[in-house]
């Protein structure tokens, strides 16, 4: 915990130790945490050069090379239509990711913002907040999404056909963009009441710390104890409810698109190859195995990372 | 001492307004400070004693204005600054300041030493950007910390480091007048003693006054110019330190007093303890007149009916009792 080094040792001469460092000395030296590092920034660099790590385009087809077996010229051989199953598992941590990375990104937005408005103003805002975090939080998420799919999709995708066939702009071409706007949508409509929660309950309680009565004592203004006091003490337990909420858009956007409400093919997502795999798995295993692991390997990632930044960033919350 | 009073505070009221009952249904007042007066001379320290929930702490916020007080005045250079709003107080907290209790939680975290030391000296802009680093280094030589803790961070401190520290903060904004709210209660007793020293030579220093809320009478003893004894909201007794100590007047800074050991075993063996029954009543409901009097040896009639006038009972002796004669007319 806290070191006091004797004055006149080498202790003089090391560098200051700010908590974040700390945080990072601390989260170096747990090996799960390190492990869940590596394979996020892996798989994000995958996500970011996705285009120039495929060998193959993600579409093309080869008709005469169906349902191959993992091999060198494809290392995660091929589907039912001759595509590069690597190039698609590649394609689908893109996905993955913008939907996770967007989702939480519009959840953080939200619930932060109402998070700390509520926590900080209370009274009357604050049951607002908290009556509206509730009702969301008793929405079923999986429903939600099916009932915005099934009422939605239809219309939105039927108008930008007819769009399409009327002024052959080519921003109407893509349906694809409706199938994320209303994943990203309906995912971000239901996933900020935590970060609400979490921003609420951290503001409250540093509020009532006694290093926020002494900032008012030494008469600084609100809005330099809210920036230098309040956000810089709530950022800890945010960072780690970001990192566990990544690998759980993750988890949702290819459950989703398993069910078929999420991404649809022929775009991939990780979901929707599993559910393509899972129909042939007796036969061409791979098929399902390459999405599958890689999935479980992103959801084991970021909640290592979860639990290792928790720790290290929480110390007196550990053991 | 010059005896010019640095801050008069007259009639001061501080009642909290509470919810209580499972679904705060019931609404209810902490009569947390009730009609307190008295003044704080220049160059003084003055210390206010008192069991648990009595009020000093309170009386030390209320007067810097961090809680509301509910009525009453704080004058402060001929200024009533309880009814100031944050942003006419401000040239007034820079002179007013206070250090706290627990020194692990008034120090933000996330700052360095330096960073807190130099804030306030930014704010109130007391030095440039490039005087900052000299005047940080003096102001930690001033509560004897090396320089080179100002780039640490409080959770390499010790307790008494970084009381050293909220001392130098308080400092840094060049203070008249520094309430010290039980700042060595939390620390080990040699470090008490250790703070306590340094408290006194910054007084020496730079002219300061203290207002000290303690209750630790041994220590109270050692430091006070005068001393305030305070019962459930109200103040009982006030007056120098060798009059309170050898003169009490009020029954309940007799039984206070009583409760002291003594260092010399002979004495502690001779000593006479009164020892008061029943706990302290509810600031929820405080006793009607004298909020004294159900604990109190001597009480009267009286004393339940009327609240005792905080009156001098002997120069500079004021006392707020029924049972005291002394000084009344005829």
């Amino acid at each position: 915990m806290s070191v006091v080094p004797m004055p006149g040792t080498a202790a003089e001469i090391e560098p200051p130790v700010s908590l974040w460092r700390d945080a990072w000395h601390r989260l170096r030296r747990n090996k799960l945490a390190v492990f869940g590092l590596v394979v996020v920034v892996i798989l994000a660099f995958t996500a970011l050069f996705g285009p120039y790590l495929t060998p193959y385009d993600f579409l093309s087809q080869d008709l005469n090379s169906r349902n191959l077996a993992p091999s060198l010229s494809h290392l995660f051989g091929t589907d039912d239509l001759g595509r590069d199953v690597f190039s698609r598992v590649v394609y689908g941590t893109r996905t993955a990711f913008l939907v996770a990375i967007v989702v939480t990104f519009i959840a953080v937005v939200i619930g932060v913002t109402l998070g700390a408005l509520a926590g900080f103003f209370g009274g009357w805002l604050d049951r607002i907040v908290m009556w509206l975090t509730d009702m969301t939080m008793s929405i079923p998420n999986l429903l939600l999404v099916v009932v915005i799919n099934a009422s939605l999709k239809s219309p939105i995708t039927s108008w930008m056909e007819s769009r399409y066939l009327a002024t052959l702009n080519p921003v109407y071409r893509e349906t694809i963009w409706v199938d994320f706007l209303l994943v990203f949508g309906s995912m971000a409509l239901i996933s900020w009441p935590p970060y609400a929660r979490l921003v609420r309950a951290q503001v409250l309680s540093i509020r009532s710390r006694p290093y926020i009565t002494a900032a008012q004592a030494l008469g600084l203004t609100n809005r330099i104890i809210l920036m230098r006091y309040v956000v810089p003490n709530a950022l800890g337990p945010l960072i780690v409810a970001v990192s566990a909420g990544l690998g759980t858009a993750m988890v949702l956007e290819s459950a989703f698109s398993f069910l078929g409400v999420g991404v649809n093919p022929p775009t991939p997502s990780w979901g929707n190859m599993i559910s393509d795999g899972l129909r042939v798995w007796q036969h061409y295993p791979h098929l399902l195995a390459a999405p599958a692991a890689v999935l479980g390997l992103a959801s084991v990632a970021f909640s290592f990372l979860g639990d290792g930044l928790n720790d290290a960033l929480n110390p007196r919350g550990a053991k | 001492m010059g005896a010019q009073p640095l801050m008069r505070i007259e009639n001061l009221v501080k009642h909290f307004h509470v919810r209580l009952g499972a679904f705060g249904e019931r609404a209810a007042t902490v009569h947390a400070l009730d009609d307190v007066n008295f003044d704080i001379l220049e160059g003084e320290t003055l210390s206010l004693v008192g069991e648990s929930g009595c009020g000093k702490s309170t009386t030390g916020f209320t007067l810097l204005n961090l809680h509301r007080a509910t009525e009453g005045k704080v004058i402060y250079q001929g200024k009533n600054i309880v009814e100031l709003d944050e942003k006419a107080m401000r040239p007034y907290r820079r002179q007013l300041q206070i250090v706290f209790q627990d020194p692990y939680s008034t120090l933000n975290p996330r700052m360095t030493i330096g960073e807190a030391v130099g804030e306030p000296i930014l704010f109130h802009k007391l030095a440039t950007k490039a005087e900052l680093k000299d005047r940080i280094a003096t102001l930690l030589a001033d509560v004897g910390l090396p320089p080179r803790f100002a780039s640490r961070y409080p959770h390499e401190l010790s307790g008494g480091q970084r009381q050293r520290v909220a001392i130098a903060r308080a400092l840094a904004c060049q203070p008249k007048f520094i309430v010290c709210d039980e700042a060595i209660s939390a620390l080990d007793v040699s470090v008490q003693a250790q703070i306590i020293n340094l408290l006194l030579d910054l007084q020496q220093k730079y002219g300061l006054t203290y207002l000290f809320i303690a209750h630790d009478l041994a220590v109270v003893r050692h430091i006070s110019d005068r001393v305030g004894v305070m019962y459930l909201g109200r103040l009982a007794e006030l007056a120098t330190r060798e009059e309170l100590f050898e003169h009490p007047l009020h029954p309940y800074t007799k039984a206070l007093l009583s409760a002291v050991p003594e260092a010399d075993p002979a004495h502690e063996r001779s000593r006479q303890r009164q020892i008061l029954q029943g706990d302290v009543p509810s600031p929820l409901s405080p006793p009607s007149g004298c909020r004294f009097h159900t604990r109190c040896p001597i009480a009267m009639e009286i004393c339940g009916k009327v609240v005792p006038e905080w009156r001098e009972a002997r120069a500079g002796h004021m006392v707020a009792c029924h049972a005291v004669t002394e000084g009344l007319p005829g």
